[in-house]
């Protein structure tokens, strides 16, 4: 990790140390959000780390994305810190359009989901309906991509007129419906998508994203489970002491820093844009890790597992839905397959050698 | 090893056709189906069970019940179970209390109990595990005190599944202070009735939000001589005793059923991908083959064996198949799903990934039914 990079989760940790403790997530838990939480982190510019400083972004790249996104991910933190920097940030950045203030999401265009565009400078209209937006009805505006004639756009669509159909995850996180019915919109708006600023990109930097999270919630499941399998005592040891107990914290332990790797190396090789390969591999390690590291995670905890409030049910919560948010390992594995076989044989090994490229 | 694959009786397939015209009548045709025993809780369910004579069957008629066979139980909890039916009400005193009342209680505690039990009125919650105590059940330190004319009981028990609804539960506590080397002796089971003075039940919000563990803290709560459970001192026998080998029914390989006929129905009319077909055939041929070992082990207890080792591998193998049934229709189906929202399959879907992981502990942890079995095959 740069430096910089080092200093920003630092910073970040400190933050959330003291603004998203446990009996913070599960207070957050009534209404999916955190203010004050939210607020200390915009006041610190974070939302947008990654998003150049010369359109009033916070600066850094991807890679400081990411590793901001495992120490959210840690704390489960009831924010949207992964749609505002990394995907809304990006396209409204780099289409022109100007930062909102307030938190920002972005609907990267799921199936059913419909977004039409029309008129023209000085007459736009926009009629669609997104569904599961991460904090949509939280957000002041939710980026949408959408084409005219031909041409897609960035829209920066306001959800003060938007109809919302409020939904959660299964950690409580809202993902909500929005709609637009034929809603008239700024010039400011809406704006002409670079070449690169597309549907697979979005998709792309959203699954980054969730890798990111799930590699930092997984850490803290880790440290959880050896913690709590070393003082839990039955049979008048701890815990931990069984071999049965020992197999779940090695497996934790490897699909933990299976993901964090595969993250950090995903992160750090998108320069300045993440690669198809390094995001689908991620996202295909990070989804089986979080599946099996829950699993052995709650088998290790016993009843107390089981229960609302307790630390680890948070994660686990986080954990089974942001591993299917932006296509599940299966689907990146299947995509990710397609394309190695389409390569040929003699393209395997040189693709799977092909680490952390250096800079 | 003694599985050995079992048909049904002519006798038994008519008992079958009963319970699915029951269900059939029952079961409103747009019911979210329960996922597993512990799944819905139905009073009312549970009385016309019982007026149909399955619930209770284990109890013989004196004490109103119904005297059926292991196989005949099997055969109406597979249906039940498979069904989604709402059973959370009476299933855990039709399971557990009531053999162990036939077994160890006296003649008056039988007289008082059983009946209520056939009869779908009467629920039992376990009192067992505590904050300290759970793999490790005889370091219990819920403790009685001889007092005259019965017992003060004082102590904590946790994870008391639907406690706040229930009747009574069969607390296992110390009645003689534990001595070195002979843990297992001094326990004892006492039937304590859930709204006793110095009974307080307080909610402790399971995983998926809903309201199914209870904290039950027991403070100097008076129990009469007349509701301790068997012997003064033989608690630990009696709640290990064989009757934990009747505990590997289908309870324990059909929580998650409902979530793959669902899946199935989702699927109904459309051309279903290789993969997704796959997934069906291999759930089902599992789900077939562990019935049969299942089935197998009611045949051999209605033989009057004691398949201890073959009961433990069933529910190891079947609760593995409950959570790995999840994973796989996760797998296929690629949604993402939310609590009360979607299709009735991806409903259940969501209920079934917030809650299987209890299924590998509930009754007995994996790692513990291991080296139970692991012990039997040596
Ligand atoms: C849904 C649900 C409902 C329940 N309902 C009830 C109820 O109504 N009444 C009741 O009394 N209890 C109930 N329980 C509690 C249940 O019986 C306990 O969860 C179970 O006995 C395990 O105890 P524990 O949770 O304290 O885990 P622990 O015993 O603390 O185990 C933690 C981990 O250590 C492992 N471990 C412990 N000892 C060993 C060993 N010797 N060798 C290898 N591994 C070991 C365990 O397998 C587990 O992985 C319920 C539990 C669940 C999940």
């Amino acid at each position: 990790m740069s430096e910089h990079s080092t200093m920003l989760t630092e910073v970040a940790a400190g933050l959330m140390r003291d603004l998203c403790t446990p009996e913070d997530v599960v207070a957050a838990e009534a209404t999916g959000w955190s203010d004050r939480l939210w607020s200390a982190l915009a006041e610190a510019g974070f939302p947008y780390v990654s998003v150049p400083e010369e359109v009033g972004g916070s600066g850094g790249d991807v890679a400081d994305a990411c590793a901001l996104l495992a120490v959210a991910g840690r704390f489960a933190a009831p924010v949207p810190l992964a749609e505002s920097g990394l995907l809304a940030g990006w396209a409204l950045a780099a289409a022109g359009l100007e930062l909102p203030e307030g938190p920002v999401s972005v609907a990267a265009g799921r199936p059913g989901d419909v977004v039409e565009l029309s008129g023209g400078p000085g007459r736009w209209r926009l009629t669609a309906r997104v569904q599961r937006v991460p904090w949509g009805a939280r957000s002041t505006r939710v980026v949408l991509l959408a084409s005219v004639g031909g041409e897609r756009h960035v829209v920066s669509a306001p959800t003060a007129v938007a109809q919302v159909e409020p939904g959660r995850n299964l950690a409580a996180e809202p993902r909500d419906t929005l709609a637009w019915d034929d809603v008239p919109l700024a010039d400011e708006a809406v704006a002409a998508a670079p070449a690169g600023v597309d549907p697979d990109a979005l998709r792309l930097r959203g699954a980054l994203g969730r890798a990111a999270l799930i590699s930092g919630a997984l850490q803290r499941v880790a440290e959880l489970t050896v913690r709590y399998t070393g003082e839990r005592q039955q049979f008048g040891r701890p815990v931990a002491r069984f071999q049965a107990v020992q197999a779940h914290l090695v497996t934790i332990a490897e699909e933990a820093e299976l993901a964090r790797l595969a993250v950090e190396v995903a992160a750090r090789n998108a320069r300045p844009d993440p690669g198809f390969f390094d995001v689908a591999a991620a996202a295909s390690v990070t989804g089986e890790a979080a599946t099996v590291a829950a699993r052995a995670a709650h088998q290790a905890h016993g009843a107390i597992g089981m229960t609302k409030e307790y630390e680890l049910g948070q994660l686990s919560r986080r954990l089974w839905s942001w591993r299917d948010e932006f296509g599940s390992e299966r689907a990146w594995g299947r995509e990710l397959g397609r394309r190695l076989a389409g390569a040929g044989a003699d393209e395997l090994w040189p693709r799977i050698s092909t680490g952390l490229v250096s800079a | 090893m003694q599985f050995g694959a079992t048909t049904l009786t002519p006798a038994e397939e008519s008992l079958r056709a009963e319970v699915r015209d029951f269900l059939a009548a029952e079961l409103p045709a747009d019911h979210r189906p329960a996922l597993g025993f512990a799944g819905r809780y139905d009073p009312d369910f549970s009385r016309k069970l019982a007026a149909r004579g399955w619930v209770g069957m284990a109890i013989p008629p004196e004490y109103g019940g119904h005297g059926r066979s292991a196989v005949e139980r099997f055969v109406v909890a597979e249906e039940l179970l498979a069904a989604g039916a709402p059973i959370g009400a009476h299933f855990v005193a039709d399971r557990q209390t009531g053999p162990t009342l036939l077994h160890f209680g006296t003649e008056e505690q039988r007289r008082r109990f059983l009946p209520g039990i056939a009869a779908g009125e009467i629920y039992f919650s376990l009192g067992m595990s505590e904050p300290d105590s759970g793999s490790d059940l005889a370091s219990v330190r819920t403790r009685a005190t001889r007092v005259d004319g019965g017992w003060t009981v004082t102590g904590t028990k946790v994870w008391t599944s639907e406690a706040h609804r229930n009747h009574f539960f069969a607390v296992l506590c110390r009645t003689s202070p534990m001595e070195e080397g002979r843990k297992h002796a001094g326990l004892s089971q006492l039937i304590v009735d859930l709204h006793a003075d110095g009974v307080t039940i307080s909610p402790i919000p399971y995983l998926d939000g809903s309201h199914h563990f209870n904290e039950v803290a027991l403070e100097d709560v008076f129990v009469p001589d007349d509701m301790v459970l068997g012997e003064i001192g033989s608690g630990w026998q009696q709640v290990t005793s064989e009757l934990a080998y009747e505990r590997s029914g289908p309870d324990r390989w059909l929580s998650t059923f409902p979530v793959l006929r669902e899946f199935v129905r989702e699927g109904a009319g459309k051309a279903v991908a290789d993969d997704e077909a796959t997934v069906i055939g291999r759930l089902a041929a599992r789900a077939w083959a562990i019935r049969a070992l299942s089935l197998s082990v009611a045949r051999a207890l209605d033989a009057g064996e004691v398949p201890a080792i073959e009961a433990a591998l069933v529910k190891e193998v079947g609760t593995r198949f409950e959570q790995d049934l999840v994973e796989a229709l996760r797998g296929a189906a690629e949604t993402e799903v939310d609590q009360g929202t979607g299709t009735l399959f991806q409903q259940l879907l969501a209920e079934a990934v917030l809650t299987s992981p209890s299924y590998t502990l509930r009754g007995g942890t994996t790692e513990i039914l291991r080296s139970v079995a692991a012990k039997g095959l040596a």
